[in-house]
């Protein structure tokens, strides 16, 4: 019997020529990151944190190139990577709106948040809008239980929702949003 | 309505138009980092009996004797860390977010002192992902307190390196469990570690370490200022000081407000948080939904740390509390709750990785109205077999889960046996239903 040897790498051949991981965000990683801790492992979640800013998520050859980069083996990058929720392997759209539904933004109505984005843009939890521009998520206690109902917008908090001033306060919002990089 | 002497919360006023973010400069002509230089002057021994004698109990959710945990510490073993538990990720949990919105310094202080006390030269903040303008304000305020010579190579008047760095994690409540934390401070999963070894032992980086919540840390300059007896006096006496509650869920005015410990419910609820909204009183979560839950008849209980023997409850937890009316469908809160947990889990021991996703299926075939006689047994039987109590976890997020089953279950048995039908007649049909409806 042959031993049929598959390649399980193969989906996660590189996508791009150039370097995720930049010169850029090398020097950066290295100078600010690696002295902070006695293993270079530890500036895992940093560089991560850097990567989603810069490109929105994660590429497999990201993966790749950060295992090269801390010195540890591509499946303990991958282990610690897949397990947090806000690094994310598939692209977004360029505001992630993120409406908590834990149990205070439930009692004080985060459905409503959802109905209302569902109603105005068209899009369910884990949807992107066509023109890639919104992705909405569930997600569990943003940590603001007495603004509740309240939702990320990327990196900001908007706290006592009203359904209808929140969706047009998205509506409001640039084509691209400032400072992000993706 | 405001506690008369205000300790943690002394420089956030109460008008919320009048509340802004304290900078250096207004914090040391507030009489801030006093109490580190009164700390310097003490030897480290001293600092830890003051803590021990002050009886301070840790905040983040254990209530573990602060004093005991620093003389864990194996003497002579260098290098030793400070970790911050700052991942404040417990649903109604939100106190260290509202402080350190307005006041990052009091929590340096406190690390500061603490890093002194235990000879300790790094310290890190781990604190949660989704607090992206915390983990700014923070980075900040270290900026001008390096400026100011209270970390760094050298501080002056001393031969003391102390640094500390802001560490973000990436959205897991697991890593709120003390060794989950560390475990994702050297950047791998939060998967919480078998213990012993303690972290006092071998933690962050198999070195001995410290895990001290924000609002442990931030009670720290105010036991040095004012002294034990002081700290001692408020509070009861298994559980002394002031204490930051957070009240959300349905009531007029939810927020952070600080307190003596042992204060009444009601009084909170009505006194500070200007009552119920839109219904009656009907239970409360007393301090994260880790909990469980206080019955209608439970609104006066005292909130300390002994509310768990007291009330049926697993404890105080992180003292936020959740509140809940006559309107409040309790089936659908439970499941809310136990959803949290099925979806946190970190998946490492069966019976809480199973266990949460399995209640949490039940639960949503009852609230879709297909709950059979036999789920409320089963229900009880799948929470109470789960956690570090019965021993089958590693870690303490399955018990939390238990809990809210249990308490829920226990005082709220008629909410449950409504919505369940009996299925004797339609038998397989209703499984049938149920599958196709879930």
């Amino acid at each position: 019997m042959a031993w049929i040897v598959e390649d399980r790498l193969k989906q996660y051949q590189p996508t791009r020529s150039g370097p995720y991981l930049t010169a850029e965000i090398r020097s950066h990683i290295e100078q600010k990151y690696f002295p902070r801790y006695p293993r270079k492992q530890a500036a895992l979640l940093p560089l991560f944190h850097t990567i989603m800013h810069t490109y929105g998520y994660i590429a497999p050859q990201a993966i790749d190139e950060a295992a090269g980069f801390l010195g540890i083996s591509r499946a303990e990058v991958q282990d610690a990577v897949t397990f947090y929720e806000e690094f994310r392997l598939q692209p977004s759209g360029k505001y992630v709106v993120n409406v908590c539904r834990s149990i205070s933004c439930e009692l004080c109505g985060h459905q409503a948040v959802l109905n209302k984005i569902r109603d105005v843009f068209g899009i369910e939890p884990g949807e992107t809008t066509d023109d890639d521009k919104f992705t909405v998520f569930e997600v569990e206690c943003l940590g603001a239980c007495e603004q509740a109902p309240c939702a990320l917008v990327n990196e900001d908090l908007h706290g006592c929702i009203k359904p209808d001033e929140f969706a047009a306060h998205l509506r409001t919002l640039p084509d691209h949003p400032a400072g992000a990089g993706h | 309505m405001a506690f008369a002497c205000p300790v943690l919360l002394k420089r956030i006023p109460d008008d919320p138009a009048k509340r802004k973010l304290i900078n250096i400069e207004e914090y040391i002509s507030t009489g801030g980092y006093e109490s580190l230089r009164k700390a310097q002057s003490m030897t480290p021994d001293q600092i830890i009996q003051l803590v021990i004698d002050s009886s301070l109990r840790g905040r983040g959710g254990a209530g573990f004797p602060c004093g005991s945990k620093w003389k864990f510490l194996p003497k002579d073993l260098h290098p030793r860390y400070l970790a911050v538990n700052f991942d404040e990720s417990e649903p109604g949990t939100f106190k260290d977010r509202y402080l350190t919105d307005y006041d990052p310094h009091i929590l340096l202080e406190g690390i500061a002192i603490a890093a002194f006390a235990n000879r300790i030269t790094t310290s890190y903040i781990y604190i949660r992902g989704e607090y992206h303008l915390q983990a700014k304000i923070l980075e900040k305020a270290l900026e001008e307190a390096y400026a100011k010579g209270i970390f760094g190579q050298k501080i002056p008047g001393t031969d003391i390196v102390h640094n500390c760095y802001v560490h973000r994690g990436a959205g897991a409540y697991i890593c709120g469990e003390e060794t989950g934390l560390l475990e994702s401070l050297e950047g791998k999963r939060g998967w919480p570690r078998i213990k012993p070894p303690f972290p006092a032992i071998a933690g962050a980086f198999a070195k001995p370490t410290i895990i001290n919540n924000v609002e442990t840390l931030a009670c720290l300059p105010y036991i040095i200022e004012h002294g034990a007896e002081w700290f001692k006096a408020m509070g009861t006496p298994s559980s002394a000081g002031p204490k930051l509650f957070g009240v959300s869920g349905l009531v007029n005015k939810p927020g952070v407000y600080e307190e003596e410990l042992g204060i009444k419910m009601s009084t909170l609820i009505e006194k500070y948080a200007g009552g119920v909204k839109g219904g009656k009183y009907r239970a409360a979560i007393p301090g994260g939904v880790s909990m469980g839950i206080l019955g209608t008849d439970q609104y006066d209980a005292e909130l300390d740390f002994d509310i768990g023997k007291k009330y049926n409850v697993l404890g105080l937890g992180t003292a936020g509390v959740i509140v809940m009316t006559d309107k409040t469908d309790l089936v659908v809160m439970l499941r809310n709750i136990v959803r949290f947990f099925a979806h946190e889990s970190c998946g490492q021991c069966t019976p809480c990785r199973e266990g949460t996703a399995w209640m949490h299926k039940m639960l949503n075939r009852i609230v879709a109205g297909y709950g059979k006689p036999r789920d409320f047994d089963m229900l009880m039987e799948i929470g109470l077999s789960m956690g570090s109590m019965p021993g089958t976890t590693i870690c303490g997020l399955a018990d939390g889960a238990n809990w809210a089953v249990r308490t829920f279950l226990q005082k709220f048995p008629e909410d449950f046996k409504a919505r369940l039908k009996s299925d004797q007649v339609q038998g397989v049909t209703l499984d049938a239903q149920a599958a196709a409806a879930v």
